[in-house]
């Protein structure tokens, strides 16, 4: 195999590792750090590609309807953290009952969108500036998939130095580990929660205002990329950013790999990634020791 | 009301309910019913690890969809006389795959667990869709042949009601047992029960083992219902939705699962008949439940009977 | 405590119970689609189609003043879920035909109910050849093509066009994406093509990422590209591959779903040109007066052009009336197949000079297949490519043989 198909097909898999870390990015904050099990994430995904799809057609700017994806599928998320999760929280088998309302919120948003935009797909273009193609030699990759790619970095290195050198990131993860003891310190405890919950939606339809121009937008896409964004999230260590990035990376490259050497079972294989990785490493790849870390 | 009048009630209640479908003239209603009592049965067992032991496995439709094959395959390949063994046969084989898968998830802990139950499961079901020579792939088993006596909606309703009920009696007394005290014990504290000197992952593993033989039983039963079976029942959403049935109903009490798939069935078929946003109600109902009734459906029910009967609080009881 | 519970679930199978049934003026079709999720247009397509099917049809009155009357319920493309309805239909609604049915495997879960209770099923669109062929059973009839027929048009096709004999193969991992890469190699190998295989894919349906599968197909430097998505996996795919300039390199060729309307709508100035597809239905060809005449109606009654789905729910109906007329009733189900087995219709997707017809021995409908080019074409917004150039196949050249459906018999139980 020569040198330059490896090239190009680690290329294209860096590029789907890089998106379904933009997904599961913010999974990974929900999850990992705000401790709370959003089944609803893909929905947020979607809500983001669909929100920057109707700015789009206001505005015809792609970049605001980035930004509106996101914008959009955060107030939502704020909205439903407030009325409903933070309502439960703290109750006996709290966990159990985010399942079922945040599996609540996945059934009323399929049906919302239908509602609103019909059961017809929808795809928006790239924007003019990243619709080209580079090509060096024999390997090509599209600019598109270059942005995403660089957008991927600048996400994990600003959510690193968020979480760990900012006075508010060192709030969250004190929250994180001891909520009532942060409370008592005078921190509003619930208002950063929702905050939180915000911006991690937010990150769910930034990523999906990112993925439209390369996918579909249709009711039902938000369920459909959860498990992988699980499996992200989990074998990357909960809440943690940098293991969410490699097991991305890690995910994306076995299934480009695979799609080469074990096409017909290519699409199981981050199932079987998933399944060596926690035998050998039950906790995950990179999962912190709880209380180890000073913060 | 004290715990024996409510475990009087909730069985004459199943019994009553269930039992009297029988005399019912209309055979989608008991094709509901028979959905419900399999499905029930999915649920109590899942909730035998969810409910009283505290383990979330994301992967039990695997041992559904286990059951659903091994019997279908059976009964397609050697004949409706076969169906009956196959359905015998279940149980052995679901316990000696939940030993293994048991013995490796089980060392992991809360969310960890959860993903690697799910990732077998999906796994299994990646391989039953492309295994075509031996499964037919996603096509699916049809026309699976059942004896002569179980032909018909009703006569195979009696029959399912009749092993879920043997089913069931057998789960309400491991419930109540002491060992069931023990699965209880492990929910709350592990590390307590493993001071009493007893081994926590060996008492896991037979819980694991035994729920998971019974939901084989469910997916044998299911096979020979519509005599159709389909790689859809290994999937994660069937695993998903039983969870969501389970905490619905209550997952505190035995018989709250299966209140939880009826109500879900029931809706299901209500709900679709007159609007395709149909999941838009379920999920409006769902809330609702969540927000009001921080129990489940039992949960509720309780507090109500609570009222009148200046009690406390019955909660893990029945 | 828990009479409160009880009492909710006995009201509820109350509801059951008394629902009473009567025969009235009304014959009762109980369809089953897809409303929601990824194939929820088709569903709804496919019932616009058959609301504008009804009033022709009731227009034109049938037998003893009766009216058809079809009652859609969303089957999500489950089989267990279908099944339910399907028995519920017969059994509670009494319809008189069992209707639709988006997913193959659905269909062939329905198609055993059928055969149960003695009620004809007439498919409209799924397209597994399985139910015309080794899953057949006398109730069952199909108004729309199987993948068979589209394969056997597309493998005259790429033996007519010369396109090449390196051939790689992309489709969804399941028994549609299976099926039609069996059907084409077989209909290659009957037409004795000298070809090669030089690459599978298997991405699992709805796969939101082919990136990786493209760097591969680029990589197999295959002539020609087969491809077998529908819907939503159809416009992704393209609009990934077209980044990496994967048209450039090799013939695009899709000849079951690639070119159905939705593909078109969704891509709009996007869609590539040169791309070879068809579809069960085209809205620009055949261009007879009977297709331009269903297109515009539709197009009246929803304020869109229809996907393929809706040609297919819309000449059901027809047939189905047709038939009834014929017997004078809905009630000898027998006679009622007997009719159908000889039915013989115009439908929108039939060449100038051509009538679709049901094969009796198979219960498959009989049509020709045109495969065509992407061209620039507005005629149909907000699609701006449309099929052109097309090569049109003959019905009768395009079943399954004897052979074939032995084949399906003996490796598919």
């Amino acid at each position: 195999m020569s040198f330059d198909v490896l090239i190009s097909q680690f290329l294209g898999g860096l590029s789907v590792a890089m998106l379904l870390f933009l997904v599961a990015s913010g999974l990974t904050l929900i999850f990992g750090v705000a401790k709370v099990f959003n089944f609803a994430h893909g929905s947020f995904y979607m809500l983001g590609a669909y929100f920057s799809f109707q700015a789009i057609n206001l505005f015809n700017n792609f970049w605001i309807g980035a930004l509106a994806g996101a914008i959009g599928a955060g107030l939502i998320g704020m909205v439903l953290e407030i009325c409903f999760i933070r309502r439960i929280s703290g109750r006996e088998e709290e966990g159990a009952f985010q399942i079922l309302l945040t599996y609540a919120f996945i059934l009323i948003i399929d049906d919302g969108v239908k509602f609103i935009w019909g059961p017809a797909y929808k795809t928006i273009s790239k924007p003019e500036s990243l619709a080209g193609a580079l090509t060096v030699g024999p390997v090509t990759i599209p600019t598109y998939n270059l942005f995403i790619i660089l957008l991927g970095l600048v996400i994990v290195v600003t959510a690193w130095y968020v979480l760990s050198r900012t006075r508010m990131g060192k709030i969250i993860q004190a929250a994180s580990t001891d909520t009532q003891m942060v409370g008592m310190l005078g921190v509003n405890v619930s208002l950063v929660m929702s905050l939180l919950f915000g911006v991690a939606t937010a990150m769910g339809g930034l990523a999906g205002a990112m993925a439209a121009p390369l996918r579909t937008i249709a009711p039902g896409t938000g369920v459909e990329i959860i498990i992988d964004s699980l499996i992200v999230v989990v074998i990357g260590g909960l809440g943690n950013f940098w293991g969410a990035l490699f097991a991305a990376i890690l995910i994306g490259e076995v299934n480009a790999f695979g799609i080469l050497w074990l096409p017909q079972w290519a699409s199981l294989l981050s199932f079987a990634v998933m399944i060596v990785v926690l035998i050998f490493k039950s906790k995950g790849l990179f999962t912190r020791e709880q209380g180890r870390k000073k913060i | 009301m004290n715990h024996r009048l409510e475990t009087t009630a909730l069985w004459s209640a199943y019994v009553l309910l269930f039992g009297g479908m029988i005399f019912v003239k209309n055979e989608h209603a008991i094709h509901i019913a028979a959905q419900i009592v399999i499905l029930g049965l999915f649920a109590i067992s899942f909730n035998i690890l969810f409910g009283n032991t505290g383990l979330l496995s994301f992967g039990q439709a695997l041992f559904y969809g286990l059951g659903a094959y091994v019997t279908g395959m059976i009964a397609k390949k050697f004949g409706g006389d076969h169906f009956l063994w196959a359905l015998l046969l279940v149980p052995l084989v679901a316990m000696a795959v939940a030993l293994v898968l048991g013995a490796l998830s089980l060392r992991l802990s809360d969310v960890y667990f959860t993903m690697l139950t799910l990732a077998f499961a999906q796994l299994v079901w990646g391989i039953t869709i492309k295994w075509y020579d031996f499964t037919s792939g996603d096509d699916g088993i049809q026309a699976i042949p059942k004896p002569e006596f179980l032909a018909g909606g009703l006569h195979y309703y009696v029959f399912a009601f009749l092993v879920v009920t043997v089913c069931l009696y057998l789960l309400w007394r491991l419930h109540r047992s002491p060992f069931g005290t023990i699965l209880k014990g492990i929910r709350q504290n592990p590390t307590r029960v493993n001071f009493l000197g007893l081994n926590v992952f060996r008492h896991k593993l037979l819980a694991y083992v035994i729920s998971s033989c019974f939901t084989a039983i469910a997916g044998g039963l299911y096979a020979g219902l519509d005599g159709s079976i389909h790689p859809d029942m290994f999937v994660w959403t069937m695993s998903g939705g039983i969870i969501l049935m389970t905490i619905l109903g209550g997952m505190r009490s035995f018989f709250g699962p299966i209140i939880g798939v009826a109500v879900f069935v029931l809706l299901e078929d209500v709900v679709g008949r007159s609007t395709q946003y149909w999941s838009f109600f379920i999920g409006a109902i769902m809330i609702v439940v969540v927000m009001l009734f921080p129990k489940g459906i039992v949960g509720v029910s309780r507090q109500f009977a609570g009222l009148f009967a200046k009690k406390g609080d019955p909660l893990e009881h029945s | 405590m828990n009479h409160k519970t009880a009492s909710l679930l006995s009201a509820l199978l109350v509801c059951f119970t008394s629902a009473v049934s009567f025969a009235g003026e009304t014959i009762k079709i109980g369809a089953l689609y897809p409303m929601s999720g990824r194939g929820g247009l088709y569903g709804q397509d496919s019932e616009a189609a058959i609301k504008i099917a009804l009033q022709e049809v009731n227009a034109k009155g049938l037998p003893g003043g009766r009216k058809l009357d079809v009652i859609v319920t969303d089957d999500q493309s489950k089989p267990a879920l279908a099944v339910t309805l399907a028995k519920r239909y017969i059994t509670e609604d009494k319809v008189k035909f069992l209707y639709g049915v988006v997913s193959s495997s659905a269909a062939l879960a329905v198609t055993e109910v059928s055969k149960e209770y003695k009620t004809i099923f007439v498919g409209t669109d799924h397209a597994a050849t399985d139910l015309t062929a080794n899953a057949f059973q006398k109730y069952y009839f199909r108004v729309s093509n199987n993948t068979f027929q589209s394969m056997a048009a597309g493998a005259m096709y790429l033996q007519d066009m010369k396109l090449g004999k390196k051939i790689a193969y992309i489709g969804p991992d399941y028994a549609y994406g299976r099926d039609q890469i069996a059907e084409l190699k077989y209909c290659l190998g009957k037409l004795g093509a000298n070809f090669e295989m030089v690459g599978e894919f298997w991405p699992k349906l709805y796969e939101a990422d082919y990136t990786s599968y493209i760097t591969a197909i680029v990589r197999a430097k295959p002539d020609v590209l087969v491809c077998g998505f529908w819907g939503g996996d159809t416009v992704a795919f393209i609009k990934q591959a077209k980044a990496y300039g994967l048209f450039d390199k090799m013939k695009y060729f899709h000849p079951d779903g690639g070119g159905n309307y939705e593909v078109f709508s969704t891509l709009g100035a996007e869609c590539p040109e040169g791309l070879i597809m068809s579809a069960r239905h085209h809205n620009n060809w055949p261009e007879t007066k009977e297709n331009a005449d269903f297109v515009q109606k539709f197009k009246k009654a929803t304020g869109r052009y229809p996907s393929y789905a809706a040609e297919g729910a819309y000449v059901g109906i027809l047939v189905i009336a047709d038939a009834i007329r014929k017997v004078g009733n809905a009630d000898d189900t027998e006679a009622l197949v007997k009719a159908l087995e000889g039915m013989k219709m115009k439908f929108p997707e039939d060449p100038a000079g051509f009538q679709s017809y049901i094969d009796p021995k198979t219960h498959q409908i009989v049509q020709a297949q045109a495969i065509g080019v992407t061209v620039k074409n507005d005629k149909f917004p907000p699609a701006k490519y449309m099929l052109g150039n097309f090569k049109v196949y003959p019905a009768d050249k395009l079943m399954p043989p004897q052979d074939y459906i032995d084949l399906l018999k003996r490796t598919k139980k």
